[in-house]
């Protein structure tokens, strides 16, 4: 073991790597922070370079890319309520929220630190819990994904903080707009009214960059500029971050541990860990009043949970060749291009090229810190600017990034229209980020529901027949009943002095 | 562009009802019980339900009014004007109009238009907006053609590089 681990360091201490991943953690963290350009899209880019690098260099560039890029969408979301990466829409507005109070520092000191903490977190559990973890989740079958999926889901409405029935209307909005298309279980067009351009279904990207990005622009056109921000230097990034983690060590842990199992968890990446845990840290939180206003607590547990979904996600890609998430599916290809294919061979015949992975997850954790701080001032110039020169910028990064995703004039056209109805949605109290979620895992859902379906032969029992189906499904169905629960108590409390005070 | 909620809930039942409709619609797969039919069937059903609910005020009082942080120095009253509210509309537009004549001007000068257009709306001076026209396009002309090799329309005045 310790003559592996020295071959390891041996692998990565070239000029070569540290090099590779130094620039790829610069270009991780400029990508993510755009917004528009996610973590995927700036590890899709990078493949092409891969092409030219020795295999543990073109892994250390997506290890450092991707770890960075999580990490970086929580700036743009801090400053400018722009998630740059879907991993940070969680807890965007509290985030900007946070910032409109003053305590920018706190928010994006707290993203740095509990994401490289999360980072590590996650590179230990895909060190010591990648065998057994990767077997429970090999034995899960579409039920169990079904019911994973919609756990997901009834997930986004908890974290609204509108009206459920609202949450959950525009959630359901959000798998008809996956319905569109022709990935479907016949194949056959739907919904996309003859447009061949529709035929790909809508990508959930554009549609992002559209609620997030176009509808802000849209709603600074109507609302005067608000006041200048007074001119002060950015005060230290980490200061209080101990006290926070003292603070907030038993979130910052459960924020770790879900964000390992959901990245192990095939399909379900950085952005469900957020949601999931963010919901979570609602739930359980001592003080939940003042989640949405500027809390730190939820950015705490989201944090620490998205990074650690990164690491834990190469679980089942290292072992199987399943992806833990569309990060780990691109490095899977990377893995096959470079001949480490994935297999649990891999531990025992390639076990240095293991460690210098798990290596690198944890180098690309610890740089992220000094390199995130310089990000962090770097990219604060934006609050400087006036909103007259930031958001023209923006409306060209949406434009071009929207069409760089498919090389494909479409993309703009779902931008716009996404710009549209986000803008609209909220408006009205719709929290588009439920909408965004079925989005993202239309395609998931509907697959799972839909083999399960043809597997059971239409019965329902099966989907909760097996253990844990059961469970999640349980779990599931309380958080659908919860809502309702609540509104019948307080009609029957509100009724009950009504009553007596009538009497 | 606040709408009652009996407004967005009846739109929504339509939705949901066309929505099952026409998933109801869809060839089934021969020989299977479930097909492509089935999915939007369920959603459909569920978000008129929904819209439904909405429409009937159910759930209304979990709604909270968003509490707006008070920004230091108040805000001044915004200017009311017969065509105000439709300026929210400016930035699609202009994403429109860049699919509509991005091929044909090129990426440089319909990229400078939308910045002056939007900085304009914005309320910038033109000293601001005009040189803010000329150097955005430019750099993210570099950042995505020359780095990302996103293959941007040149039109009618390409880049040196």
């Amino acid at each position: 073991m310790l003559n592996t681990l020295a071959q390891a360091f041996a692998l990565i201490s070239t000029w070569e790597v540290i090099i590779a991943m130094f620039a790829a953690s610069v270009y991780g963290l400029v990508i993510g922070s755009l917004p528009g350009l996610s973590a995927t899209m700036a590890t899709a880019l990078l493949v092409p370079v891969t092409f030219y690098l020795s295999p543990i260099a073109a892994i250390a560039t997506i290890v450092a890319a991707s770890t960075m890029a999580i990490f970086a969408g929580d700036i743009p979301g801090a400053l400018l309520r722009i998630p740059g990466t879907p991993a940070s829409a969680a807890y965007a507005d509290e985030a900007y929220a946070m910032t409109r109070k003053g305590e920018a520092e706190l928010a994006l000191g707290a993203g740095v630190w509990f994401s490289a903490v999360g980072g590590i977190a996650g590179t230990l559990s895909l060190m010591i819990l990648a065998p057994p973890l990767a077997e429970i989740a090999l034995s899960f079958s579409t039920f169990e994904y079904f019911w994973l999926a919609f756990l997901g889901l009834m997930c986004a409405t908890l974290v609204a903080r509108s009206s459920p029935v609202k949450a959950i209307a525009s959630m359901f909005i959000g798998l008809l707009v996956a319905c569109i298309g022709i990935e479907n279980p016949g194949g056959v067009p739907r919904f996309t009214f003859g447009m061949t351009n529709l035929f790909g279904g809508i990508e959930p990207i554009p549609a992002l960059v559209g609620v997030f990005a176009v509808a802000q622009v849209m709603r600074a056109m109507l609302t005067p500029e608000p006041p200048p921000i007074p001119r002060r230097k950015f005060g230290s990034i980490l200061a209080g971050q101990w006290k926070l983690t003292k603070k907030y060590n038993w979130q910052m842990t459960r924020g770790n541990i879900i964000g390992i199992i959901i990245g192990v968890l095939p399909g379900a990446g950085a952005d469900m860990a957020a949601w999931v845990s963010y919901a979570m840290s609602k739930r359980f939180s001592k003080e939940p009043e003042k989640f949405g206003t500027g809390h730190v607590e939820g950015l705490v547990e989201a944090g620490a949970s998205n990074n650690a979904s990164i690491a834990s996600g190469w679980v089942p890609s290292l072992l199987f060749g399943i992806p833990g998430d569309t990060i780990a599916a691109i490095a899977i290809g990377v893995l096959y291009m470079k001949g480490l294919n994935p297999g649990p061979t891999l531990f025992t015949e390639k076990a240095s090229s293991m460690y210098a992975i798990y290596l690198m997850f944890i180098i690309a954790n610890i740089i992220m810190i000094p390199l995130g701080i310089v990000m962090i001032r770097l990219a604060s110039y934006v609050l400087r600017a006036p909103r007259s020169t930031v958001m023209p910028v923006i409306m060209l990064c949406c434009a071009v990034g929207s069409f760089a995703i498919g090389n494909n004039i479409f993309g703009v056209v779902i931008v716009a229209t996404f710009g549209v109805i986000g803008y609209v949605m909220e408006e009205n109290g719709y929290p588009v980020a439920a909408m965004v979620l079925g989005i993202v895992m239309g395609t998931m859902i509907e697959q799972s529901f839909v083999t399960s379906l043809i597997k059971s032969d239409g019965s329902i029992f099966p989907f909760f027949e097996r253990p844990i189906a059961a469970i999640l499904a349980a779990m599931a169905i309380g958080a659908l009943i919860w809502p309702v629960l609540v509104w019948v108590w307080r009609r029957l409390r509100r009724e009950a002095p009504a009553a007596a005070s009538a009497r | 562009m606040r709408l009652p909620d009996r407004v967005t809930g009846l739109f929504l039942v339509g939705l949901g009802a066309a929505a099952a409709y026409g998933g109801w619609q869809l060839p089934p797969v021969p020989g299977q019980p479930v097909g492509p039919n089935v999915f939007p069937l369920v959603i459909g059903t569920g978000l008129a339900l929904c819209g439904l609910a909405i429409a009937f005020g159910i759930g209304h009082s979990f709604e909270e009014e968003e509490e707006l942080i008070p920004v230091e120095g108040g805000q001044p009253p915004p200017p009311t004007g017969k065509f105000y509210g439709l300026r929210a509309l400016l930035p699609p537009a202009l994403l429109l109009f860049y699919v509509a004549v991005a091929d044909r001007l090129g990426f440089i000068i319909t990229a400078a238009l939308i910045v002056f257009v939007t900085s304009t709306a914005l309320g910038a001076r033109w000293k601001l907006s005009l040189p803010l026209a000329v150097l955005a396009p430019i750099g993210i002309h570099l950042i995505f053609s020359k780095l990302l090799r996103v293959p941007l329309p040149p039109g009618l005045l390409p880049m040196p590089w």
